[in-house]
């Protein structure tokens, strides 16, 4: 049976999931979530998911969700084909893939997100921006790519010098960077510049960036 | 030769690891980092650690940083002794919920717990003043996900099944903090599952080991 992935074309944690299936050659079904309707707070929904967020999926019955662990779950299932060592198998290279899992969740989602909830999706919603807390967080932002600048100056990806999911992570808000007028961030630096310009060229991300 | 654990006695993240070797009964050695001189921002300490954060190991000449890396790293290597099963690596589908529930905690708790310990405890240290406003908007989004904790621990005894695994510890110094003295926020008490699993995690003799000093 055919993954379903459980989400929205447009969801940044939806696309997350599928830049890895596109990674990975998995064919997959994106069942859409009307957001809009609320329909990720029915109880239909909330059974499989108990935070009421997308996506989740269901892989032959088995239900999982949190986009991260869904492509840890697929790089794993399906690691003899597609792009090979998204999770290096190594122990201490996979310590330091760990190292950069971590990195992107503690040192660049919260910023990141951050910034293009207000900027952003609060609009959407008819909202107003607190533009000071963009301010707060667009400075946090640039001092930890200050600390990736380092990093990315002694090997080409953020685990090493093979691309990871850690890697592939970012791409959902650091792609929304710009049109939340801070795209400046990622190309200032050259070394995150060159890295951040690899990655969003690849395949797998032009062929979900605009739908997953 | 001895893990080397730099840090702070009493910094989350450090004792968070502290935990993780007691578990798994591996000795290590604090090497105190004076943060309150800024040495986390020297490069002798930005060498291993770019961010300028604590803690980060350094095991026999392999140096690791950012904590949850760090207790993933130490959890395979001594797989073999201590508590079993903290990363359950023999069947895929565990493993996949034990990834569900270390992301729960990065990503439904932690920036929340975080907000409100930050506003309450972390910037009066500063001399900065707590933003009521914002306090009361992370206080209120973690009471909503510990709605969903309560489902989730309703049925079954921990975050990723019914064994204890590193997703469960993680919450601990945060969680502890904001249970503590001068919070009064019951966010645990007054949830019968999540107050289970709370007290279940939060009396392991690794926790009483370390939660007042890594």
């Amino acid at each position: 049976m055919t993954l379903k992935i459980f989400g929205s074309s447009l969801s940044t944690c939806t696309r997350r999931v599928a830049v890895v299936c596109k990674e990975k050659n998995i064919p997959y079904e994106l069942v859409s979530i009307d957001l809009a309707k609320g329909e990720h707070k029915a109880p239909s929904f909330t059974q499989n998911q108990p935070f009421g967020q997308v996506p989740y999926i269901d892989d032959d019955g088995f239900i999982l969700y949190e986009s991260r662990a869904i492509a840890r779950y697929l790089a794993k299932k399906y690691a003899g084909q597609g792009t090979q060592e998204l999770i290096p198998s190594e122990a201490k290279a996979e310590a330091l893939f760990e190292q950069a899992a971590s990195t992107e969740t503690s040192n660049f989602d919260p910023f990141a997100s951050g910034i293009v909830f207000e900027k952003v999706f609060k609009i959407r919603r008819g909202l107003q921006t607190n533009e000071a807390r963009v301010a707060e967080l667009a400075t946090s932002l640039n001092s930890k790519l200050e600390a990736y600048e380092v990093i990315l100056s002694k090997q080409k990806y953020l685990a090493g010098d093979n691309v990871t999911l850690a890697d592939l992570f970012h791409l959902p808000y650091g792609s929304m960077l710009r049109p939340a007028g801070h795209g400046e961030l990622l190309e200032k630096h050259p070394n995150v510049a060159r890295w951040w310009n690899d990655i969003t060229n690849r395949p797998s991300w032009l062929a979900v960036k605009d739908g997953a | 030769m001895v893990l080397k654990l730099y840090g702070l006695s009493i910094s989350t993240k450090t004792r968070s690891v502290a935990q993780v070797c007691k578990e798994l009964n591996v000795p290590y050695e604090l090497v105190v980092v004076d943060i309150r001189n800024g040495e986390q921002k020297l490069p002798k300490h930005t060498q291993n650690q770019p961010f300028g954060q604590v803690p980060y190991i350094d095991d026999d000449g392999f140096v690791l940083y950012e904590s949850r890396a760090i207790a993933r790293y130490l959890a395979k290597k001594y797989a073999g002794q201590g508590t079993p099963g903290l990363i359950p690596i023999n069947d895929p589908k565990a493993e996949a919920q034990f990834e569900c529930a270390a992301s729960i905690e990065a990503f439904n708790f932690d920036p929340f717990a975080y907000g409100v310990a930050w506003e309450k405890v972390f910037k009066l240290r500063r001399g900065l003043q707590t933003d009521e406003a914002r306090m009361a908007e992370m206080l209120a989004t973690l009471n909503t996900k510990l709605d969903a904790y309560e489902v989730i621990l309703a049925k079954q005894t921990y975050l990723a099944g019914d064994n204890v695994t590193l997703a469960d510890f993680f919450h601990l110094p945060l969680g502890t903090m904001l249970e503590g003295p001068g919070f009064e926020l019951d966010i645990f008490s007054k949830r019968p599952n999540v107050s289970r699993w709370w007290k279940a995690i939060s009396t392991r003799p690794s926790w009483l080991a370390v939660k007042d000093g890594a």
